[in-house]
């Protein structure tokens, strides 16, 4: 079922690659869930993370999900290692081709980091976010926590809103679930939602309000706060009162309606904090599920199959 | 004194495109005539060595000017030097180059100036002018010492890889070079609309997540030059156009009686930004490859004149620069040596520009325009001249390319239609396809 060397993105997968992925996360975090989570499974395997920019949540979230399944973990703090010295991305990946791991986590800042790092690698590549291109383990784990939750997503409507230019969340969300056959709308203010964000062929609208009846799902994007500095918003408490996540609000979808934020967050910006806290928010579940999709990839990235872990 | 028999001659100057004989004694051309018979040639020679080349169905144009190429030297000399790009020039059939300012140090200073004609001197193949800068160090704020290096062989002034940012320095600029009655060359660009930009900004980048670069951000500047050429009645011309919006401003300006000229680049007319991948680094330049329908503007401008001269903006760079993302590797193409058969191949095989205006674009305009030597055929002319085979065939790899740098998106492709013999002043510096330094 799996044939890719790499996940380094969902733009190219297609819906049954996705819902393969979904499945195999299901026992993953059933594991996760007992008391002792330890398998042998990838015993021997190398699983490097590198990161050109930090991220203790994910790069944690990697860590554990290659641990509960066994694997050796190496984590290259690139920040303060060869990067200062100018060493280019080439290089880096040359001397890790000599260390012979099995599969390379990277984190960059430039877009398409991870495919020139798969062009380069025997080992596959996870793409764990590259620039404002693909984050696809966080839409996968966002797939998978609406699965969970709402059962099959064709039909479903998922409102993401926020600064829908700058995120590899959306852009990743928006192919996982386009494929799956979701209803997605984009919404943020024209500067961080430019008309030709309309080639990722959902709706793009500037109005909240008028985009949540009926959604199944609200999705808050984590604001860069210095966006403000560089003009896209006037300010956070404008941005707060367009875009802004509150029960309140929320009421106008007419459901009990799931909602998401990638974090961190900044709590009385894009979601309230009152919000964030009660029971429709599943942000904490998010991070689980995390593990157990990011436990499903490594494992099948290493070539296992759908029968080892049951 | 060589006789190139049997070629269809192109030469706009002269309004000639049909069989021709020519004879070339010493530097310059000697005769042009349909025919020559062996007494003719033999008691013109009158005992001098005669060299016969056969130019049967072939092409014989009047050597190609590129009036926009990076040489490098000074300072980068890992990514080229005035000497390989020479012999990059006429491998691809250019017989004279203009080089940008823009090395480190910049020649801003007539010493700088000088040095460069003298390693063209050393390098003896093409003809080599260079810009100076039009501000010291290119920063945007003092002018060089114009005079100075006009004296000392400018062919004109850019601060190309910049943009004069500075509305009243780049006046004062189109003002104070009428005392040498060279050209300014613009780079125009607004800094800040294409502040962190990668590609040209529209669906293809929004997909792709990269920041865009908007077409607003040559158009604006082009505005403003145009505004400031006509105001002062400076000697303006501006380099590598790219966006459809600049094409009609130009028009509207050229209509109004602005004098003014304008360049375009071979891969803006081949290329679009659809073309662009997250790791296809050969294809990253500034200005950027823009939508096709920017693609169709520029080619309907460059036929109808509005658009006077096509120029490579040769810009080379290392493999290992080029060998990183998209977002961090650097802007430019080389072109010198693929640039003829790729204008060739895409667009003069499927008509859609004639073989008169081609050469026109790259020989006889860029002559007029810079005030050189060459770009016709005719008896007293330098013989700078480019023996053209439409039907030969090469595949572009790095180790038939006299460039020291590789970042062509024809690399390991093959393309149709090169020149096999160059001559410089009447020496055959390309001689079947073979750079022969003098
Ligand atoms: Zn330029």
């Amino acid at each position: 079922m799996w044939q890719h060397k790499d996940l380094l993105g969902l733009e190219r997968l297609t819906s049954a690659e996705i819902e393969h992925i979904l499945r195999t996360a299901k026992p993953m975090k059933e594991i996760l869930m007992r008391p002792v989570k330890k398998l042998p499974t990838l015993r021997g395997k190398a699983v490097f993370n590198l990161f050109y920019e930090a991220s203790t949540r994910t790069r944690t979230s990697f860590e554990t999900a290659a641990k509960v399944l066994g694997a050796d973990t190496a984590s290259i703090a690139v920040a303060q290692s060869s990067v200062s010295k100018g060493e280019t991305l080439l290089d880096t990946a040359r001397t890790l081709e000599a260390m012979r791991p099995d599969l390379v986590v990277v984190r960059h800042q430039a877009s398409g980091a991870a495919e020139f790092l798969a062009n380069h690698l025997k080992a596959g590549v996870i793409n764990a976010g590259d620039g404002q291109h693909e984050h696809p383990t966080q839409a996968l784990l966002d797939l998978f926590t609406m699965w969970e939750k709402l059962g099959d997503l064709a039909g479903k409507k998922v409102v993401i809103v926020g600064d829908v230019l700058h995120s590899r969340v959306a852009r990743s969300n928006v192919w996982g679930l386009t494929k799956l056959g979701v209803e997605v709308v984009l919404i943020g203010p024209p500067t961080l939602l430019p008309d030709e964000m309309r080639v990722l062929g959902v709706e793009c609208r500037h109005d909240l309000d008028r985009a949540l009846p009926g959604a199944d799902v609200v999705m808050a994007l984590r604001l860069q706060l210095e966006r403000q500095q560089a003009g896209l918003f006037p300010s956070l408490r404008e941005y707060s009162r367009a875009y802004g996540l509150t029960s309140e609000r929320l009421k106008r979808t007419g459901k009990p309606t799931l909602v998401m934020h990638p974090g961190p967050m900044n709590r009385g910006v894009e979601i309230s904090s009152e919000l964030a806290n009660s029971p429709r928010a599943v942000i904490e579940e998010q991070v689980t599920n995390g593990v157990a999709v990011r436990m499903a990839l490594i494992y099948l990235l290493t070539g296992g199959t759908a029968h080892v872990v049951d | 004194m060589w006789w190139i028999k049997g070629a269809t001659l192109v030469d706009p100057a002269s309004g000639v495109k049909a069989q021709r004989d020519v004879l070339v004694q010493g530097e310059n051309i000697l005769a042009v005539s349909e025919h020559f018979s062996e007494q003719e040639v033999g008691a013109l020679a009158n005992g001098e060595k005669l060299e016969t080349v056969n130019g049967e169905g072939k092409y014989l144009f009047p050597g190609l000017i590129d009036v926009h190429t990076h040489l490098r030297e000074p300072g980068q000399e890992d990514k080229e030097d005035i000497a390989s790009g020479a012999a990059a020039a006429v491998h691809g059939g250019f017989t004279t180059i203009l080089a940008m300012a823009n090395t480190t140090p910049p020649l801003d200073n007539r010493a700088l100036v000088e040095f460069v004609l003298s390693q063209e001197q050393r390098a003896g193949l093409a003809r080599v002018y260079p810009f100076g800068t039009v501000t010291k160090g290119m920063k945007g704020e003092e002018l060089v010492e114009m005079l100075d290096l006009a004296e000392g062989g400018a062919i004109g002034f850019s601060d190309d890889g910049r943009n004069i940012q500075n509305s009243e320095r780049f006046r004062l600029a189109l003002e104070y070079a009428k005392l040498t009655g060279l050209p300014i060359v613009s780079h125009s660009e607004d800094v800040n609309l294409a502040q962190g930009g990668i590609m040209h900004q529209g669906e293809h980048a929004a997909r792709l997540g990269l920041k865009g670069i908007p077409a607003s951000a040559e158009a604006v500047m082009v505005a403003r030059d145009l505004l400031l050429a006509a105001e002062t009645g400076g000697n303006l011309h501006l380099a590598h156009i790219s966006s459809k919006e600049s094409v009609a401003l130009i028009r509207a300006a050229k209509a109004r009686g602005v004098k003014v000229s304008a360049e375009v680049n071979p891969h803006h007319l081949i290329f679009c930004d659809e073309d662009l991948t997250l790791t296809s680094t050969s294809l990253k330049v500034n200005p950027p490859l823009r939508s096709a329908a920017d693609r169709e503007a520029l080619l309907e401008g460059l036929n109808d004149g509005t658009i006077d001269l096509i120029a490579t903006d040769h810009a080379p760079h290392t493999w290992e620069e080029k060998a990183r993302p998209l977002a961090e590797a650097p802007f430019g193409i080389t072109g010198l040596e693929t640039a003829l058969a790729a204008v060739w191949q895409h667009l003069v095989v499927p008509g859609r520009l004639s073989i008169e205006r081609l050469v026109q674009a790259w020989s006889t305009a860029p002559a007029q325009r810079f005030n050189l030597l060459g770009g016709s055929v005719k008896p007293g002319m330098p013989a700078d001249l480019v023996l053209f085979d439409p039907n030969w065939r090469e595949r572009i790899e790095s180790e038939t390319l006299y460039s020291k740098a590789q970042n062509t998106p024809f690399l390991g492709q093959e393309l149709q239609g090169f020149p096999i013999w160059v001559w410089v002043g009447g020496n055959a510096v390309l001689q079947e396809r073979r750079v022969v330094a003098r």
